[in-house]
């Protein structure tokens, strides 16, 4: 377990609804709308707190016909809070880290269920919005203009602008009428 | 009007002590839902004040803006539903239930 980890565990268990979720699935499995009637809180909010709880690990999930039936990851509940406490932070860049937070802010501003919501002005946060378009791209793979025109599309109506500036970042390439991912 | 007004007001006063008792008791999550909760009474409270006495408004554009903040939040909500977002699900579904309350309160205190 990582440091990371532990602050998910700790952080998704220091609110009284979610510790009194758990305690409830400590008596046996459970599904939403059985612990939000136990809990006294609308279905919805129930889910809402379960993910955070199997974002952290403390509960699994699996689907029963229409229900999703929930509970605890004894691996989990049952390490000691002194290992848990001790565990170790990631070793990772400082700078490497920094970078891809500010990257991910970028992204859960400008994106809004995969669609772009606007194109940045500033060229750092219009190159990382291009990049994560294309994701949509398979390296190598040729697409003619309108293949590619459809993609961008779906993300956003400005397919041409976005087009052209990734020919120009040279996240894409152009061959006459064909185009390639390049990064 | 003015039962309409008060009826928001006390709604208001009601949200903001159960967000107080969800933060004390420790349910932060809990505590911003109920905050989206009582700034929708919040909302229509600003809204009535401003069209009730404004020429050429008066109810019906009362009742028209509500039915406008209905269809947004709806089709956020349904958005939020296809993609699996479960806190904008229930932020939208908050404030889709205290506009309901509000709606359900409307008409008798418009007459």
């Amino acid at each position: 377990m990582t440091q990371e980890n532990a602050l998910k565990i700790f952080k998704s268990l220091a609110d009284t609804s979610r510790l009194r979720i758990v305690q409830s699935l400590t008596k046996g499995e459970m599904y939403t709308e059985l612990l939000a009637e136990r809990l006294g809180i609308t279905p919805s909010t129930v889910s809402f707190h379960m993910k955070k709880l199997e974002d952290a690990g403390l509960v699994i999930s699996r689907k029963e016909q229409y229900y999703t039936v929930y509970s605890l990851n004894r691996d989990v509940l049952e390490s000691s809070l002194f290992d848990v406490a001790a565990a170790a932070p990631e070793q990772i860049d400082e700078q490497q880290k920094r970078e891809a937070e500010y990257r991910q802010k970028v992204i859960d501003s400008f994106f809004e269920y995969g669609k772009l919501k606007a194109i940045p002005v500033q060229r750092k946060k219009k190159l990382i919005c291009y990049e994560v378009i294309a994701e949509s791209f398979t390296p190598g793979k040729v697409y003619t203009e309108q293949e590619l025109n459809d993609i961008i599309a779906q993300i956003h109506e400005d397919y041409c602008t976005i087009r052209r500036d990734m020919i120009g970042e040279g996240i894409l390439r152009r061959d006459g009428s064909e185009y390639v991912r390049m990064k | 009007m003015d039962t309409f007004i008060q009826y928001l007001t006390e709604q208001i006063d009601a949200g903001k002590a159960e967000i107080a008792r969800l933060e004390e008791d420790g349910c932060r999550d809990d505590a911003d839902f109920a905050k989206v909760r009582t700034n929708i009474y919040e909302v229509c409270r600003t809204v009535t004040n401003a069209l009730a006495n404004r020429p050429g408004a008066g109810p019906e554009a009362i009742k028209k803006q509500f039915e406008n903040f209905r269809t947004i939040w709806g089709a956020a909500l349904a958005n939020a539903g296809k993609h699996d977002d479960a806190r904008s699900i229930v932020i939208e579904e908050a404030k889709l239930k205290a506009l309901a309350d509000v709606t359900a309160h409307f008409p008798e205190a418009a007459k």
